[in-house]
C-alpha cells in the first residue's frame, strides 16, 4: 500500500506542495471544498488509498476524511472496493479526472435525472399557471427552470465534442513526442 | 376562501423553488462544493438578490454560516455586495445573468488551467534533480506529471475551441433572429 512513510522526504515535500496548491487553487477558482481538493490531489499521485492512509497524509480527522471520500465517490472521481480478507475499503482513481469532460461537466445520469425533474417542474408550473403566475418570485423561478432546461439539453452534445477533440489533441501530442 | 387559495398557491411555488434548489445544489455538490455553499448558490441563482437574513430563513443556517459562505462567493465572483436601500445591512446580487455566470465559470476554468500549467513547470524543475530519480515515490510523481503535461495543454486548446464555437452559435442565432 502507498502509505505516507514510503515516500522519500524530498519527494514527500513536493507531493505536499502539490496537495497544498490544489487545495487552495481549486477552492479559489471553482469553489470546491479544500479538503475534497486536497484528497483528490493525493489520488492524482498515489491512485489507491485507504481512509487511514488519507488521515496519515493530511492530518484531517476521521470524520472529515469519511465525508470527503463519500463526496468523491458520488462525484465519480474514485471507486470503492473491499480489500480481500479485511473489513477495510480501498479507494481508487483509475485515471486522472482531467481525462474526461465529466470532470467539469456532470455525469450523463445526473443530467438525465435533472432534465426529467426540471421538465416535470415546468409542466406543473404551466398546468397551474393561473394560480401561480401573479405570485412574487414566480417569474424568477420560471426563468431559471427554462434556462436550466435549455442548458442541460445542449450539454451531452458539447460533452461528446469535447471528448472527441480532447482525444485528438492527446493523440497528436503523443505522436509528436 | 380567496386567501386560503392564495396561501396554497404560495405553498406550491415555495415547494417548486425548494425542488429547484435541490437540483441546482446537487450540481454544486458534484463539483466538490460543500452542501451549504451549494444550497446558498442555488438560492442566489434563483432569487438573484438576497440578504443574509433571508438566506438564514430559507436555509435554516446560522447567520455566521451564511456570512462565511457569502464571503466565499464574493471572492469567487459569483455575488457582489451592495448597501441596502430599504434596510440596514447589505444585499448580495448574482454577478450577472445566469448565462453570464456560466460563461464566467468557463473563463475561470481556463484561468485555473493556466495556473496549473505554471505550477507544474515549477514541480518539473524540482523533480529534475538527478538525485531524486531513484528515490521512493519518484515514479508516482513522474507519472502524474507526464499525464498532466499532456492533458492540461489539450484542455486549454479544446476549451478555447469550445468557447469560439459557443460564440459562433450565439452570433448565428442573433443573425437568424434579425432576418
Amino acid at each position: 500500500m502507498n502509505s505516507a512513510i514510503e515516500f522519500d522526504p524530498e519527494i514527500r515535500q513536493i507531493e505536499q506542495e502539490i496537495a497544498k496548491f490544489f487545495a487552495e487553487k481549486a477552492s479559489e477558482y471553482t469553489g470546491r471544498h479544500p479538503i475534497v481538493s486536497m484528497l483528490m490531489s493525493y489520488f492524482y499521485v498515489r491512485r489507491s488509498l485507504t481512509q487511514r492512509d488519507l488521515r496519515n497524509l493530511t492530518g484531517f480527522s476521521a470524520g472529515a476524511i469519511s465525508k470527503a471520500v463519500r463526496q468523491l465517490v458520488d462525484m465519480n472521481m474514485i471507486t470503492r472496493e473491499m480489500i480481500p480478507g479485511t473489513h477495510t475499503h480501498i479507494y481508487k482513481m483509475e485515471t486522472l479526472p482531467f481525462r474526461s469532460p465529466s470532470y467539469f461537466l456532470q455525469t450523463e445520469k445526473t443530467l438525465e435525472t435533472s432534465h426529467k425533474e426540471l421538465k416535470e417542474i415546468k409542466e406543473s408550473l404551466d398546468a397551474h399557471s393561473d394560480e401561480v403566475r401573479g405570485l412574487e418570485g414566480y417569474k424568477k423561478v420560471y426563468a431559471v427552470v427554462t434556462h436550466l432546461l435549455e442548458q442541460i439539453s445542449t450539454v451531452p452534445m458539447f460533452m461528446a465534442l469535447i471528448e472527441e477533440e480532447l482525444d485528438k489533441f492527446i493523440k497528436q501530442t503523443k505522436e509528436k513526442r | 376562501m380567496k386567501s386560503n387559495k392564495k396561501a396554497s398557491s404560495e405553498e406550491r411555488l415555495r415547494r417548486v423553488e425548494q425542488k429547484l434548489v435541490e437540483i441546482i445544489a446537487n450540481f454544486g455538490y458534484l463539483k466538490g462544493r460543500s452542501a451549504k455553499t451549494s444550497e446558498v448558490i442555488a438560492y442566489v441563482y434563483i432569487r438573484q438578490e438576497v440578504t443574509q437574513q433571508l438566506l438564514r430563513e430559507l436555509t435554516g443556517y446560522s447567520l455566521g454560516t451564511v456570512s462565511t459562505v457569502l464571503q466565499g462567493l464574493e471572492k469567487l465572483g459569483v455575488v457582489s455586495k451592495h448597501s441596502s436601500q430599504n434596510e440596514r445591512g447589505y444585499v448580495y446580487r448574482l454577478a450577472g445573468t445566469p448565462s453570464q455566470v456560466l460563461s464566467q465559470s468557463m473563463a475561470d476554468f481556463q484561468g485555473y488551467l493556466s495556473e496549473i500549467s505554471g505550477f507544474l513547470e515549477q514541480v518539473e524543475a524540482k523533480l529534475s534533480k538527478p538525485s531524486l530519480s531513484k528515490k521512493q515515490g519518484y515514479s508516482s510523481l513522474r507519472r502524474f506529471l507526464d499525464e498532466m503535461n499532456v492533458l492540461i495543454p489539450a484542455y486549454q486548446q479544446v476549451l478555447q475551441k469550445f468557447q469560439t464555437m459557443r460564440l459562433d452559435s450565439r452570433q448565428e442565432r442573433v443573425g437568424a433572429a434579425n432576418e
